[in-house]
């Protein structure tokens, strides 16, 4: 059981920065999930606590260690890799059973334990083919199993479930979560994908271009984000964002005018909503008008995408709301639940 | 659809055939083709089997139909009981090929695997510029280096040893060894080297478990043409033996005398060169193949 504890880490290559200036401490039993888009820098921080790749600066702890200058092994950490990292000539049971093999695992007890990991992911009718013969999901149940087969002192998993199909998905998050409330090891966790980090996380830090944005528990993240990134890459569909300015409280842009958002006057701020906050009804009823663009149906709901001038707006409308491309509907905001950033510094605005 | 010629190409602008008659065109041009192809195919097979079928001819010749042209003679053993009699003693040239090409074999192997996983993975400085050396010894022809290397033997005392002989063909098997392994190593996912070394093996470890058995087609391929290479070198066992250690292809010379050369013992012998080299030559191509197989498992 340990702590993780990033002290002033950065990673170059020549002039360019793929993780800047890092402080994260992630307690002991926590299940952290690094979340942003690709080229971000997770794969970078994930692999630098593995030690496959050393800081330029800072100090990375694990528990009571300074392991900057520690091999992998004495890390004593386990890893899924995003491209599997399976060893090709060995078959699925050999690959499952290496880190046990290398640590001198008697072979009997080893036997049980690579059973019990290829149970968990559903992997045991393959036991004996090599990973060439496995689909991409099965490959990286492989790797899972890998990192399963032993208890480490911290598990690091770079998008575990990103080559799953989406049932499979479903299930190994749910197992993924149950074995880390089982095990209690601290979790190092990488995604792109926002439903895994709500579903899975105990805090969730949102990177972009090698420096966090926001570390908060998932709620918090979805709720108040605190700059325009986090704001715009949270949430699915994405929150509305919207350029304009502010004039005695109220937002102006284009041909839309909202009263009671803020306070005073203000330019280039941008206001964000999130689709389910803005409400959809007749022409004349709302705020203001606009003219559907798009509409699709999600199944529990209806996406109704509208423009008035240059400004676009999507909505979660009622799944029995009607509306047919090129319309005009009413557009409302719940005011209560807007969000104000400044456009330069791309910050949060707290009023 | 129609298939209007566009504007500005030339070739087929006149073409009104029906693409049935141009398929057969093609066809036709195929089969010349084909035909041309065997044609060149069957002067390259003459060009190379002629020899090696007159060399199997004459090693089964008795002495007295050796310098007649004919294919229809008695085929006899006696040659090859003559060139291991006391007289020849031909095994024994056979026991110091066999003893330095093994040696070799088995002393470049691991060095070149060694080599050529630092070469592929590790960074040092000046790795570029040493690697670049090391191939260039390559273009080095014989000839320019055997003298001092005879010098070199000659002041330590060591002509005439198998020593001696290890020592040159190592160097000279060495850079290709090396070159042709780091090749397979550098094609080898660095992914699963990762991984290993997260699961708790050291660097020797990962070399062993990780990257031999990946590299292995390439690692059998070298091996086997470095016991080639050095089972048929015949300069430097020239130059660098007296009677102790002379290596196979050397001991061809023997069978040259005053009264001419013995060419029935020479054919002998040169079928005994030659087998087992076929047979490892086998032994590589399957390997070759397996190799490319393996690179494309992913
Ligand atoms: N060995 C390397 N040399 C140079 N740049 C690298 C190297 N590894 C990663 N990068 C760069 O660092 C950035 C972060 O990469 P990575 O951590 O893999 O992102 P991701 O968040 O998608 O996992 C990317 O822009 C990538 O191109
Ligand atoms: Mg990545």
């Amino acid at each position: 059981m340990a702590n993780i504890s990033f002290r002033g880490v950065t990673k170059r290559w020549g002039a360019f920065v793929g993780v800047h200036e890092l402080h994260l401490e992630v307690a002991d039993q926590e299940f952290l999930v690094l979340l942003g888009p690709s080229g971000c820098g997770k794969t970078t921080t994930m692999r630098m606590v593995a030690g496959l790749e050393d800081p330029s600066e800072g100090e990375i702890w694990i528990g009571e260690d300074v392991v900057n200058d520690m091999s992998p092994r004495e890390r004593d950490v386990a890893m899924v890799f995003q491209n599997y990292g399976l060893y090709p000539h060995m078959t699925v049971r050999d690959n499952i059973g290496y880190p046990l093999k290398v640590r001198g695992t008697p072979k009997a007890e080893a036997k049980a334990m690579i059973q019990a990991a290829a149970e968990k992911v559903e992997l045991v009718p393959f036991l004996d083919r090599k990973p060439a013969a496995l689909s991409g999901g099965q490959r990286q149940r492989v790797a899972l199993a890998r990192s399963l087969v032993r208890t480490p002192r911290v598990f690091l998993m770079d998008e575990p479930l990103s080559n799953l199909d989406a049932k499979l998905r479903v299930t190994m998050r749910a197992e993924l979560k149950h074995l880390h409330h089982e095990l209690r090891v601290t979790t190092i966790y990488v995604t792109h994908d926002q439903m895994e980090a709500m579903t899975l996380a105990t805090r969730v830090a949102v990177m972009n271009k090698g420096i966090i944005q926001q570390l908060d528990a998932p709620e918090v993240i979805y709720n108040d984000p605190a700059n325009l990134f986090v704001a715009g890459f949270i949430g699915s569909p994405s929150m509305n964002l919207v350029e304009g300015r502010l004039e005695n409280g109220g937002f102006h842009a284009g041909l839309i005018a909202v009263p009671g958002v803020g306070g005073g006057n203000r330019e280039n701020i941008v206001l964000g909503i999130r689709p389910e906050d803005v409400t959809v009804g007749a022409p004349g009823s709302g705020q203001f008008d606009m003219e559907v663009y798009t509409v699709e149906l999600t199944g529990e709901s209806i996406l109704v995408t509208a423009r008035a001038g240059k400004t676009q707006l999507t909505a979660h409308a009622d799944r029995h709301f009607r509306c047919e491309i090129g319309e005009r509907v009413g557009m409302s905001f719940d005011v209560a639940r807007t969000y104000l950033f400044d456009a330069k510094s791309e910050e949060r605005i707290r009023l | 659809m129609t298939d209007t010629p566009l504007p500005g190409t030339r070739p087929n602008t006149q073409d009104s055939s029906t693409p049935e008659q141009r398929r057969i065109r093609r066809l036709r041009r195929q089969r010349a083709m084909n035909t041309f192809e065997a044609a060149v195919m069957i002067v390259i097979i003459v060009l190379v089997l002629f020899p090696i079928g007159w060399m199997v001819a004459t090693a089964f010749k008795s002495p007295a139909v050796v310098y007649q042209y004919t294919m229809w003679f008695e085929p006899t053993l006696e040659n090859f009981r003559n060139i291991f009699s006391e007289r020849w003693n031909i095994g024994k040239n056979i026991l110091n090929s066999s003893i330095v090409a093994i040696s070799v074999v088995i002393i470049a192997t691991p060095l070149a695997v060694g080599a050529a996983y630092a070469f592929s993975r590790l960074m040092f400085p000046l790795k570029r510029t040493m690697f670049q050396w090391i191939l260039l010894t390559q273009f080095i022809p014989a000839v320019a280096i055997v003298l001092p290397f005879y010098v070199m033997f000659r002041t330590l005392n060591l002509l005439d040893t198998y020593f001696a002989l290890i020592i040159v063909n190592l160097s000279g098997v060495l850079p290709y060894a090396i070159w042709t392994i780091k090749g397979f190593i550098d094609a080898i996912p660095i992914e699963a080297e990762e991984a290993a070394r997260i699961d708790g093996a050291g660097r020797f470890r990962v070399i062993w478990d990780i990257v031999v058995p990946m590299a292995w087609p390439g690692i059998m391929t070298a091996a086997i043409f470095c016991l080639i290479l050095t089972w048929n070198e015949f300069l430097f066992g020239y130059l660098l033996t007296r009677q102790h250690a002379v290596p196979l292809p050397v001991g061809l010379i023997s069978f040259v005398l005053e009264r001419g050369t013995v060419w029935e013992l020479v054919a002998a012998t040169g079928i005994i060169i030659t087998i087992p080299m076929f047979f490892f030559a086998m032994i590589i191509q399957r390997h070759f193949t397996k190799g490319m197989n393996l690179g494309a498992v992913r």
